[in-house]
């Protein structure tokens, strides 16, 4: 009678298969979901509001309109107290006014970033006044100065359309 | 024989693939998305119109006439909280106490058949941003739609 032979070791292989498979997925849903892409918004803190107005994208077409971040400078270039309290800070070196990706402190580079942003839309039976939209974005803990300062160089250009950029909260 | 064998046994694929270093890659690209993401905030806007004419800037809370509804904020520098009044009257307590006084004055308009009537807004420089929203917050929600910006004299230009 010939003797079973008994086996002392087997090869386990998983099978990756099935987890490159999620892995994929997962790796799809991160890709299209990062938010590269927005260079015109710069990190601020909303200011809270319910009762706002959603911003709905219409499909294929951009929301026409130029938006103004006023934005605290960023915690690795300087360390704000207050800020990171989330206190209003007052302290005028702390704080930009960005468009596109660029600062424009200066009220007369503003007003002429504004000026040329805004010929394009201006109606001659309107007089000086512009039909661009602009959206202000406003931290939070900014001092309304800065936001006033946006508003009197979109009116300087006749810009009058000025949407403030706010968050809905988190109920509950 | 063929038919017994199960289906993805390595038989049916000669040829392997060795898949690890691929794994190596989508896990490193899965970290760097996974904490690179950020939920979105939903974001919104609220309109405010300037005034077209210079009639609504140039005027100041003293010249306030019966008709205008002027919410005035200024800083408190002592307290370290917004003072908001309607007009020149005593300052608003509450929010409740504010739109009270705001709300009767729109009710004059409405009774003489005005609806499209302005709420102007005059807040001082130093006043915290998100207190202006909160007041424009508390107009939206009253339905009282067209909010006007009003500011005092033009600022300085800034050196830096």
């Amino acid at each position: 009678m010939a003797k079973k032979e008994l086996k002392t070791s087997s090869e386990v292989a998983p099978n990756l298969i099935p987890m490159v498979d999620i892995m994929f997925l997962l790796l799809l849903f991160f890709m299209l979901g990062a938010d590269m892409g927005h260079r015109e918004l710069e990190k601020v803190s909303l200011p809270l509001a319910k009762s706002i107005k959603e911003d709905k994208e219409v499909p294929g077409q951009r929301i026409d309109r130029l938006t103004i971040n006023i934005y605290h400078r960023y915690e690795s270039e300087i360390h704000c107290e207050a800020f990171s309290k989330l206190e209003v800070c007052r302290n005028d070196a702390h704080w930009r006014i960005g468009v596109k990706g660029h600062d424009y402190n200066q009220q007369e580079k503003l007003i002429k970033v504004l000026e040329e942003d805004s010929a394009d839309y201006r109606d001659p039976s309107m007089g000086t006044l512009s039909k661009r939209k602009v959206m202000v974005r406003a931290d939070a803990s900014s001092p309304y100065g800065y936001v006033e300062d946006v508003m009197h160089a979109c009116a300087a250009v006749g810009i009058y359309m000025i949407e403030c950029g706010a968050a809905r909260p988190v109920e509950g | 024989m063929a038919g017994s064998q199960n289906i993805g046994e390595e038989s049916d694929n000669p040829v392997g693939i060795n898949v690890t270093a691929m794994v190596d890659v989508i896990f490193c690209l899965c970290l760097f998305f996974m904490c690179s993401f950020q939920f979105k905030q939903l974001e919104g806007k609220i309109e405010s119109w300037l005034p077209k004419g210079a009639a609504a800037a140039a005027a100041s809370a003293d010249q306030n006439v019966l008709e205008e509804i002027r919410i005035v904020m200024s800083y408190d520098g002592k307290s370290g909280a917004t003072v908001r009044r309607v007009g020149n009257t005593a300052p608003a307590g509450s929010d409740g106490e504010l739109m009270k006084r705001v709300l009767s004055l729109s009710a004059d308009y409405e009774k003489l058949g005005k609806k499209d009537f302005p709420v102007l807004l005059e807040a001082a420089r130093d006043v915290a941003w998100k207190d202006v929203v909160h007041v424009m917050d508390l107009l939206k929600q009253a339905k009282l739609e067209r909010i006007e910006f009003a500011g005092g004299a033009k600022p300085a230009p800034k050196s830096s």
